[in-house]
């Protein structure tokens, strides 16, 4: 009976364990978080893994935590090769936000991505890196040089940052050693500006990095070293996390660096076509002294390598003849500013004279970026670049001059700092990428930038779409997506000709099943005479920004387009047309689209300022009833201009939803507070009835309940402290239950509309 | 003209002749080269007189110090319809009226009707108010004579003359106006008669005539027996030389544990501990005093400390929370740049021509804080070459050679600075931008191409940035003031006062005290490759550097050619450290792991949380100037550290010194020492073990047996812990 009694009351703490483990994963930051999250709906959001990484053949435990990530069910990779199951507890049941990682032995090296299958779907992604070195994790109190963690070399430690500290390790090495001292941070998604100091074993600074880059450290004597770490302004957190590698370099090796997420000005590199490396190479010195003769076109790998280098190439121009120019080097991931000044060869009275015959500089944004004010007045994201695409012409026969050089070089030495030049025929073509749709909902806000493709049923989220043309195409660009999850369609709002910007729209019915893919957003278009299509990249920030004054957005590409649907909740209100069908209208006319609200909740505010996503209507505003079951949008065809054709629209807004978080995990909780009080009373009328024995067992039999009442005493004390916890839980669940005002951006499904010419009179 | 002509010849020669400031009654004037100077010596067009900002004084303007003389002669011939002067009765000219009192003027009288300068306006009034030939200008002013010894309480008349663009001279001394540039040392009256005072050293006199500068030098012997210790470097054999001339003698060569805790404090910011003043004191190595410099050389804190000094006059400012991480990167840019001992002129160019973001080049941060290129120009020639350029942006230099030419010529440098906005409010993204670089003279409304103080850098190509130019400028050998300023800065940081001073107003007028030494330290500096270290390491290595504070009868008076150290309290941070230390406590600063230094601080955000650190004058990092840092005594600083609660708090802190002390079963005298050993890096005298003994135990010392072990409380070490901060020892660096 007491062996028994004692199985059950652990599997009852099991139980409760679990269910605060998911608590301590979600309502903890929910609750330090909601009132920041007052913008946008809930989105499930994986915010840490610990460890960062792993070694390719090894498996491995990985803690995860995340935002909104009630009812996890799987930890999913961006990489077949990496999968993970749930840790389970002595008696089978799955330990929430403990997984057990393998990485398959023939993985490459890399960086994954990781996120979180949850009742809302799929949550945005977190870095995880595949690497060969040995996997460590950080030894905490690591605060002085006499606490330092030993590290071996050729290893990786996973650590995180404690604020206003520094943290320590020690490595020994042999005198004339190369190592690598490289800290990945801010390319994993990590939150932390490193600093790497080598010292000396006194902890006596040698070298320090504060850049972001490695050190590379010949080390001077045999012995003991120590290697600090900490973040610029002595940030620190659970976020702000570090994988510092320590290697040894062999002689005359190029040092690797650690892997990197893809800047999002990178999405257009390179051009369809092109190899991964040049054939040929600039060769110095070729300055302005010494110009290196090329023929176009061409193709050529170069580096900013020594302080106000400036590269020169000469070429014989043809008269009418004209050349597009891309020189890739910030999209390659480095620190620079290419910018090229095309020059005609002349000479006069012996001396040679250079006529300038074009500049050119940075690759513009394809949209209005975000200003760094603090409110919102465009995406914070820069798809331009400051590498070069423009375009020359010969006016004159004769040698010509490409002179390339670095608005950011003047002072720095760094061959890591290449650039590739290409000089083509005009080869038309576009590059595009997309990120969620974002408007002005309260100041200071960027948290739907973060936000990943995780829709409730009846839902419709917008993602903007922008491209880069090259080489002077101009037409049309027709947006689509493929392997979308069952329930899920999209429709695309074209680029038009000469434009930039397109708008793609995802809508999970009502009733979509639970469910997720990896899908691809495509742009095809006609080049002369031939279709093309080019896939779409995808950017996000790595983390929700509720204050753009504490935290400026950190923006990268992601490995894949994930589209999941929770399935637990539908969407507050559904704006579609009362009919599937293309509304017709009259060139100077008016179409009247009615409208259906679908309003399965209640809301601040009677109306919403609804404005229009799609080429010819996108000055069209109106006010959206949102107390009302149906509208109607009268689009004034004389007033917008909209000339003959066919166009796909819909209207968005910003609209305040009284809005209940998880309703059921009040009884969830509530239930365990309950379950959790009747294991108390049934082991305080356990201990009673051994009281009651004690006082006529004999002598033998006392040491043996005797020893058992300690037992359960001890039981009833932790018991009764994860009540206490299991109450502030249910207090918090309650808490985030309750309705609250929460501003979202509502986009009705796609309009179809056809606009026929006037009539001849 | 061909008359005019001739009589201009006429009067230069004849008044070369004469040697005669004046004009003869049958001379024509120039009123360039007569009246102006007239005007200028009776202090007419003086800044707080008629040429006061805005349109002089009482609507009569004039150009300031005479250097626009054509728009003075508009304004006093012609503007107000004639109504200042009259020719046909000159005594009657408002100008003569009012300049010799017998009209009221709130300037008093400037020009007596009997004095040259009177008589002479009056006879160019008669003359028709001429303006004179134009194309005669003032070439050169010779003092005669350039140099000399005067001894105390001599007297020396200073002749000056003249010479023009013809070829002709003329004595100006009744014209010229003089200023001694230490009136403690000479003075000089309006006729140019210098009397040395009782200080002995070199002082200067400045001599202006119309728009030109020279400067008399004068070396003031003390005249009495010097005796100097045997040199050990070049400095020691300048200084002493110098000494010798003038007749001053040497203190001694300070013991090891002044020396210990003087170039502690200088290089690294900060006081010995007692282990490290113990072991230095014990060690019995010869060479143990420059192994000592190379230790701190190397040390963490010697990068601190003067990333400190540096990133305050570069205005590592926090206006804005926002600021933080411009500011941690650019501290840290400079801190570890010291650190790694990158050379100096390497670090300016970094400086000058950064481009980029903040993150991936912090020196970028600077053009953050400084932003028009009239400012970036002001604060790179105050800091690095020692020149206030900020006069000539309106008008010629009063006391240079600076034009406004020379001004925009050199703010040309920075006029392709482009900016580009980031994710970040109030960063821009710095780069060169393409183009021909060029500034306005907002005078003439020329456009003017970069020139460098006068020195041709050749034409820049728009694609060149022209800061690199500048750059290269700075760094070549032979630029005039790149390495003095540098090296007279540093000199004044461990002598407490420059060899020309202040330090950041290098100019022909303010001459060097000892101008050898100067050019011996910038020779050094250059051949070194601008290795800061090296410089310090020359610096502290030398015997000038380690002799006594203590003065002797031989020296007493001397406040200038380095005869002994002078005392200087200590820094606002190094304080706060140092009591630190010493109480065995810490600060707690914002943002920073406990235990940073107050000399690692990044910016001057701390001086908020910190009333130590603003009544201790640590700088707001608003100016170029050293003199922003307040190293003065004040009352309140007395008060501060008898009472101030954080003073209270650091010495009852827990785990702290005094607790340490009163719960250690060592002798009492050996607890003394340790605390004297800390605060002083040297073992009490017999007198202050006496009297902190008996303190401590309530007996007299001798009846304190050496090996029982009193029970003393922590309150007890408190107050002498107390006492020992509030010594003049212990608050100055000596």
């Amino acid at each position: 009976m007491a062996i028994h009694s004692t199985v059950h009351n652990a599997l009852g703490i099991q139980l409760t364990l679990r269910i605060l483990g998911w608590f301590a994963l979600t309502t903890s930051i929910l609750c330090a978080e909601i009132d920041a999250q007052s913008v946008c709906l809930p989105a499930p959001r994986l915010l840490t893994t610990f460890p960062m990484g792993g070694q390719i053949g090894t498996e491995f435990e990985v803690t995860v935590t995340g935002q909104y990530t009630e009812l996890t069910s799987d930890l999913r990779f961006s990489h077949p090769g990496v999968t993970a199951t749930p840790v389970k507890d002595s008696q089978g049941n799955p330990v929430n936000g403990r997984y057990t990682v393998r990485v398959a032995s023939n993985t490459t090296p890399g960086l994954v991505e990781a996120s979180l299958m949850t009742r809302l779907g799929l949550s945005a992604s977190r870095i995880f890196t595949i690497g060969s070195l040995t996997e460590v994790t950080q030894d905490k109190g690591n605060l002085s040089v006499e606490d330092a963690m030993p590290l071996q070399l050729d290893t990786v430690c996973n650590c995180t940052m404690t604020a206003r500290s520094i943290d320590h390790y020690r490595f020994v090495a042999e005198q004339g050693q190369r190592i690598l001292v490289d800290c990945a941070a801010k390319g994993i998604d990590s939150k932390l500006n490193p600093v790497v100091v080598v010292a000396d074993e006194n902890g006596q600074d040698l070298v320090v990095e504060r850049r972001g880059g490695a050190i590379e450290f010949r080390v001077p004597s045999s012995g003991s070293y120590i290697v600090k770490v900490h973040d610029l302004t002595f940030k620190g957190g659970e976020h702000y996390f570090y994988r510092l590698n320590l290697r040894v370099l062999p002689d005359q090796a190029i040092a690797k660096r650690h892997f990197r997420t893809s800047q999002v000005s990178s999405f257009s590199w390179p051009p369809q076509g092109v190899a991964d490396h040049a054939l040929l190479k600039e060769v110095e010195p070729n300055g302005v002294d010494a110009p290196q003769r090329i023929e176009l076109p061409c193709d050529i790998e170069g580096a900013f390598a020594k302080a106000a280098d400036t590269d020169v190439f000469e070429f014989q121009g043809k008269k009418g003849d004209a050349w597009w120019i891309e020189i890739a080097s910030e999209r390659l991931g480095c620190p620079t500013d290419p910018t090229v000044v095309v020059q005609r060869v002349g000479s006069d009275s012996g001396e040679v004279v250079l006529q300038d015959v074009a500049e050119l500089n940075d690759i513009p944004s394809p949209v209005k970026v975000s200003s760094n004010g603090y409110a919102y007045d465009g995406p914070p994201y820069n798809a331009g670049s400051s590498d070069v695409l423009g375009k020359f012409e010969i006016k004159e026969d004769g040698l010509h001059r490409v002179r390339l050089s670095d608005l950011f070089g003047g002072t720095r030495n760094d061959p890591s700092n290449v650039y590739r030049l290409i000089i083509r025929k005009a080869k038309p073509d576009f590059a595009l990428v997309a990120w969620g749709l974002h408007m002005p909902l309260r100041n200071g806000d960027r948290n739907a930038l973060s936000k990943p493709i995780a829709l409730r049923g009846g839902a419709t989220m917008a993602l903007e779409v922008v491209s880069i043309r090259r080489d002077g195409f101009d037409g049309e660009i027709h947006l689509s997506m493929d392997n979308l999850p069952d329930g899920v369609t999209a429709t695309g709002l074209s680029i038009p000709p000469n434009q930039n910007r397109g708008i793609v729209l995802i809508t999970a019915h009502e009733n979509a099943p639970r469910g997720m893919t990896v899908a691809e957003i495509w742009g095809s278009a006609s080049v002369q005479g031939k279709e093309i299509k080019r896939e779409c990249h995808l950017a996000s920030m790595a983390w929700p920004v509720p204050n753009h004054w504490s935290e400026v957005p950190s923006p990268r590409l992601v490995a894949d387009v994930l589209v999941s649907v929770g399935g637990d909740e539908t969407t507050p209100i559904t704006i579609a047309p009362r009919q599937v069908k293309v509304w017709e209208g009259t060139e100077g006319e008016k179409i009247s689209i009615p409208l259906v609200h679908m309003r399965r909740g209640e809301f601040s505010g009677a109306v919403m300022a609804a404005k229009t996503l799609g080429a010819g209507f996108e000055k069209f505003q109106f006010e959206l009833p949102l107390d009302k079951d149906s509208s109607e949008a009268v689009l004034d065809l004389a007033a917008l201009k909209t000339p003959p054709g066919d166009y796909r629209i819909a209207f968005y807004g910003g609209a305040v939803a009284k809005y209940q978080h998880y309703p059921a995990g009040v009884d969830i909780a509530s239930a365990n507070v309950d379950r959790l009080n009747a294991v108390h009373v049934e082991l305080k009328s356990k201990a009673e009835n051994i009281q009651k024995m004690l006082q006529a067992a004999s002598e033998e039999a006392k040491g043996m309940l005797n020893a058992e009442l300690q037992n359960v005493n001890e039981e009833q004390k932790r018991v009764a402290g994860e009540i206490k916890a299991a109450a502030i839980q249910l207090k918090n669940a309650t808490s985030a239950a309750k309705a609250k005002d929460i501003v979202d951006i509502v986009v009705s499904e796609p309009v179809n509309i056809r606009v026929h010419p006037r009539k001849e009179q | 003209m061909a008359h005019f002509l001739r009589s201009c010849v006429l009067i230069c020669c004849l008044v070369a002749c004469l040697g005669k400031a004046d004009a003869s009654d049958d001379i024509p004037f120039s009123f360039e080269n007569d009246i102006v100077p007239v005007l200028t010596k009776a202090g007419c067009n003086s800044g707080v007189c008629h040429a006061k900002a805005g349109g002089g004084q009482n609507g009569f303007e004039l150009s300031l110090l005479g250097f626009e003389p054509w728009d003075d002669y508009e304004h006093l011939v012609m503007a107000g319809r004639g109504r200042r002067l009259f020719p046909s009765a000159p005594d009657q000219s408002l100008l003569l009226r009012k300049a010799s009192g017998k009209t009221p003027h709130r300037g008093g009288i400037v020009l007596p009707e009997d004095s040259n300068g009177y008589q002479l306006v009056k006879r160019w009034i008669a003359g028709g108010t001429p303006k004179g030939d134009s194309t005669v200008l003032v070439t050169n002013i010779q003092v005669i004579p350039q140099s000399n010894t005067i001894k105390p309480g001599e007297k020396l008349q200073l002749k000056v003359f003249a010479h023009y663009s013809n070829g002709m001279s003329r004595e100006v001394t009744d014209l010229a106006l003089y200023e001694s540039n230490d009136l403690g040392m000479a003075t000089v009256t309006d006729g140019g008669m210098v009397t040395a005072l009782d200080l002995p050293g070199r002082v200067g006199v400045m001599v202006r005539f119309q728009g030109l500068v020279n400067v008399f030098n004068a070396a003031i012997p003390l005249g009495t027996a010097s005796v100097h210790p045997e040199p050990l470097n070049f400095i020691d054999e300048h200084v002493f030389r110098n000494l010798e001339l003038i007749g001053v003698g040497s203190s001694r060569l300070c013991d090891d544990a002044t020396f210990v805790r003087r170039v502690t404090l200088d290089i690294a910011g900060r006081i010995p501990s007692s282990t490290e003043a113990r072991e230095f004191l014990l060690d019995d190595d010869p060479e143990k005093r420059s192994k000592l410099i190379d230790r701190l050389l190397q040390s963490p804190s010697y990068a601190d400390y003067f990333a400190n000094k540096w990133t305050a006059l570069l205005k590592n400012r926090r206006d804005d929370a926002s600021d933080i991480t411009s500011n941690f990167a650019f501290h840290a840019w400079v801190r570890d740049s010291l650190l790694a001992n990158v050379p100096y002129d390497q670090l300016v160019r970094e400086l000058l021509a950064a481009t980029g973001t903040v993150i991936a080049n912090p020196a970028v941060a600077w053009y953050k804080r400084v932003k028009e290129p009239k400012q970036q120009m002001e604060d790179v020639a105050q800091l690095f070459l020692g020149v206030r350029m900020q006069c000539a942006q309106c008008h010629h230099h009063p006391f240079e050679r600076w034009s406004q030419d020379d001004y925009y010529g050199l703010s040309a440098f920075f006029t392709r600075v482009g900016r580009k906005p980031t994710g970040i409010q109030g960063e821009d993204l710095i780069f060169h931008q393409r183009g021909k670089a060029e500034a306005k003279n907002v005078k003439t409304g020329q456009m003017v191409t970069p020139v460098a103080l006068g020195q041709d850098v050749g034409v820049i190509a728009p694609d060149e940035d022209p800061r690199l130019r500048l750059s290269k400028w700075l760094s070549d050998p032979g630029n005039p003031f790149f390495a003095k300023a540098l090296v007279n800065r540093y000199w004044k940081h461990f002598f407490k006062r420059g060899l020309i001073e202040p330090e950041d107003d290098i100019r022909d007028t303010n001459p060097a005290s000892n101008p050898a030494l100067l050019k011996a330290l910038e020779d050094h500096f250059l051949s070194s490759g601008f290795d800061l270290k090296e410089l310090v390491r020359a610096i502290t290595n030398s015997r000038a550097y380690q002799l006594q504070a203590v003065p002797s009868d031989s020296n007493l008076v001397d406040r200038q050619n380095y005869s002994r150290f002078y005392p200087r309290r200590l820094q606002a941070e190094v304080l706060l450290d140092a009591i630190d230390e010493l109480t065995g406590s810490t600060t707690n600063f914002a943002n920073l792991p406990l235990g940073t230094k107050a000399i690692a601080l990044p910016d001057n955000s701390y001086n908020k949380s910190s009333p130590f650190l603003r009544v201790f004058g640590r700088p707001e990092s608003l100016s170029v100037c050293e003199c922003e840092r307040v190293q003065s005594a004040s009352l309140a600083q007395s008060l501060h550290l008898i009472n101030a609660g954080d003073i209270k708090s650091k010495l009852s802190v827990a785990g702290g010194t005094a607790q340490k002390l009163a719960a250690q079963k060592t002798p009492v005298k050996d607890r003394v020492s340790e605390l004297y050993f800390a605060a002083f890096s040297r073992p009490p005298t017999e007198t202050e073990l006496q009297i902190s003994v008996e303190f401590l135990t309530g007996q007299q010392s001798e009846k304190v047996d050496s090996e029982t072990l009193p029970e003393i409380t922590q309150q007890q070490f408190e107050d002498l812990i107390w006492a020992l901060i509030n010594t003049k020892e212990f608050l100055f660096n000596h």
